[in-house]
């Protein structure tokens, strides 16, 4: 019995200490977005105001809403194309044994684990020589190739629990491979490649190194880019510019984590666990 | 026969084509390049280990490589610590979990540069956060990002914000592979609830825990995001990690060296995830 209340007691301590600890960064920074200053140590230091939020969006100067036009452009695409590439690999590994299959998988998996560092000094190399600088592609393709491996794993896992007996049907009837890949086994693996779609459109979004050296300007500039290179006229960190910023830049991720909480952990922990 | 080869390159080609072009590439080209002299504007010449060699010399490189292990060491150890508590917490019964599991994902959901904006202002010495509740229980102010200690702290704690729900997920569905009844077991055999987590839960994850550790610690190492915006590397380049000071030098123009300096971070990931595997497995051969 005692058993029961300590471990009622560690739970609710738990829960209060994890949502404090989590949450209250992000509540300061979302108090700071709607106050007309940063300070709010001292009293009646927060007067409410929509000024910031009206300066970013207002503001051409900012061109906040034009990197986040690139951010979700590239983020979305990049995903997507990367769902689909990785998916087509991943069917095929997992409906056919062939040489090199285990080296295959091991391989991609191994240069997942370079550093970013590693490649951005030669890919601005290349990026330059193709005069990609400060364009979509330059983005795109980095993009999609450093999230193949997150996309071929997540979906791998998937993969793996479809029995091929639905393949053989399809194929009996006449399907080809393609046929079959497309308009049989996508359908019913729809959650995963949900799941696959959330976390490589997170990870596109809030890639932050390869967008810092290969964009220059609001061209192709993204929301971590901007926000990182905020300045204010003086020298001075317009910090309430800033929080209404990353409060709009959240928005579609924190939805993501709140609303598919479910795609998010299955296609993280599926990764993780196959 | 032929028809599965062809279908088998069809549907690989496209995966192949990107990550050859993309990251196979410029990591070659980076190796490539860490044997020369490659600065923008100068004639490239073939210096073989030279920039190598210059690494071992370069004092400044060896703080940063010290700062970037003592980084990686502290900021992986108390995610490992917290994330199991809050997997714990997780894995337990009680209205609203799944909630609390969406607000718990998301520290690490959003940009790690717009958590790092958080955790610079909350850390400003004349009205961050910190220094509110510094005042209020001390009686005095921080100088958070401003001394060496400070600032390693500083950033310790902005990544464990960050990246705790990521270990605590993982190891959720560790904890989730747990069957009941060996718990029940336990109970009957009268293990207390501490004895239970260590010799029923813990050994049961210990999987699932070096993955979580393997994929936290090659991410700690190449931490770059957070220092930039908070510290820049500073104060005085005390919490310059290694991949800001490589970034500094392709800034600069000079590829050959940069590229040595990202070179050699890759080979200590890369020892580090051998000696973990290694380990990993030497133990689970044991029990």
């Amino acid at each position: 019995m005692k058993e029961k209340v300590l471990k009622r007691l560690l739970l609710i301590f738990g829960i209060c200490f994890f949502l404090l600890f989590f949450l209250t960064p992000f509540l300061w920074m979302v108090a700071v977005s709607f106050s007309s200053s940063p300070n709010l140590a001292v009293r009646g230091g927060f007067r409410f105001t929509m000024e910031n939020y009206s300066n970013i969006l207002g503001n051409k100067n900012l061109h906040f809403p034009d990197y986040l036009k690139n951010s979700l452009i590239v983020s979305s695409l990049s995903s997507i194309i990367s769902a689909i590439i990785g998916g087509m690999c991943a069917y095929v590994i997992s409906r056919f044994r062939f040489r090199g299959r285990t080296i295959l998988i091991l391989s991609v998996l191994a240069l997942s684990m370079f550093p970013q560092i590693c490649i951005v000094g030669y890919l601005f190399k290349i990026m330059s020589s193709a005069s990609w600088i400060n364009t979509y592609r330059a983005l795109f393709f980095p993009y999609v190739a450093f999230s193949l491996p997150l996309a071929l794993w997540i979906l791998l896992g998937y993969f793996s629990q479809i029995p091929g007996e639905i393949d053989e049907a399809a194929l009996v009837d006449g399907a080809t491979r393609w046929q079959t890949f497309f308009k049989v086994i996508v359908p019913i693996t729809l959650p995963g490649f949900l799941s696959a779609f959330l976390l490589l459109f997170m990870f596109a979004f809030n890639e932050f190194l390869f967008a810092l050296m290969l964009t220059v300007d609001h061209r192709a500039r993204t929301v971590p880019v901007g926000i990182a290179l905020f300045q204010g006229l003086h020298g001075e960190i317009p910090w309430g510019n800033i929080m209404a910023s990353s409060v709009l830049s959240c928005l579609p991720l924190v939805l993501i984590a709140v609303a598919a909480q479910r795609y998010v952990i299955r296609g993280l922990t599926g990764g993780a666990l196959k | 026969m032929n028809k599965d080869h062809r279908n088998i390159a069809l549907f690989t080609a496209p995966l192949l084509f990107f990550i050859l072009l993309f990251v196979l590439l410029p990591v070659l080209g980076t190796l490539y390049t860490s044997f020369f002299r490659d600065v923008s504007f100068m004639e490239r010449e073939f210096v073989g280990a030279g920039n190598y060699l210059r690494l071992l010399r370069d004092s400044r490189f060896l703080k940063s490589l010290l700062f970037t292990l003592v980084f990686a060491l502290l900021s992986v150890g108390f995610e490992m610590i917290l994330g199991m508590g809050a997997a714990l917490v997780l894995n337990e019964t009680f209205p609203g979990r799944g909630l609390i599991r969406g607000i718990a994902l998301i520290p690490w959901a959003i940009p790690a540069v717009v958590g790092a904006r958080i955790w610079q202002l909350i850390y400003r010495f004349d009205y961050g956060l910190a220094n509110i509740l510094a005042m209020r229980f001390f009686g005095e102010k921080v100088n958070w990002l401003g001394t060496p200690s400070g600032a390693l702290f500083s950033l310790v704690a902005a990544d464990v914000w960050r990246t705790t729900p990521f270990v605590a997920i993982i190891l959720l569905a560790g904890l989730q592979a747990v069957p009941g009844e060996t718990h029940e077991q336990g109970k009957i055999d009268g293990a207390g609830l501490f004895q239970r987590f260590l010799y029923i839960t813990l050994p049961a994850v210990r999987p699932v825990l070096i993955v979580a550790l393997l994929f936290r610690t090659i991410d700690a190492l190449r931490v770059f995001d957070i220092v930039y915006i908070m510290t820049g590397g500073g104060p005085s380049g005390t919490t310059t990690p290694v991949s800001l000071y490589g970034y500094g030098y392709f800034l600069m123009g000079d590829f050959g060296y940069g590229s040595a300096v990202s070179i050699s971070l890759f080979l200590i990931a890369f020892i580090l995830s051998l000696v973990f595997l290694k380990t990993g497995r030497f133990r689970e051969a044991a029990l």
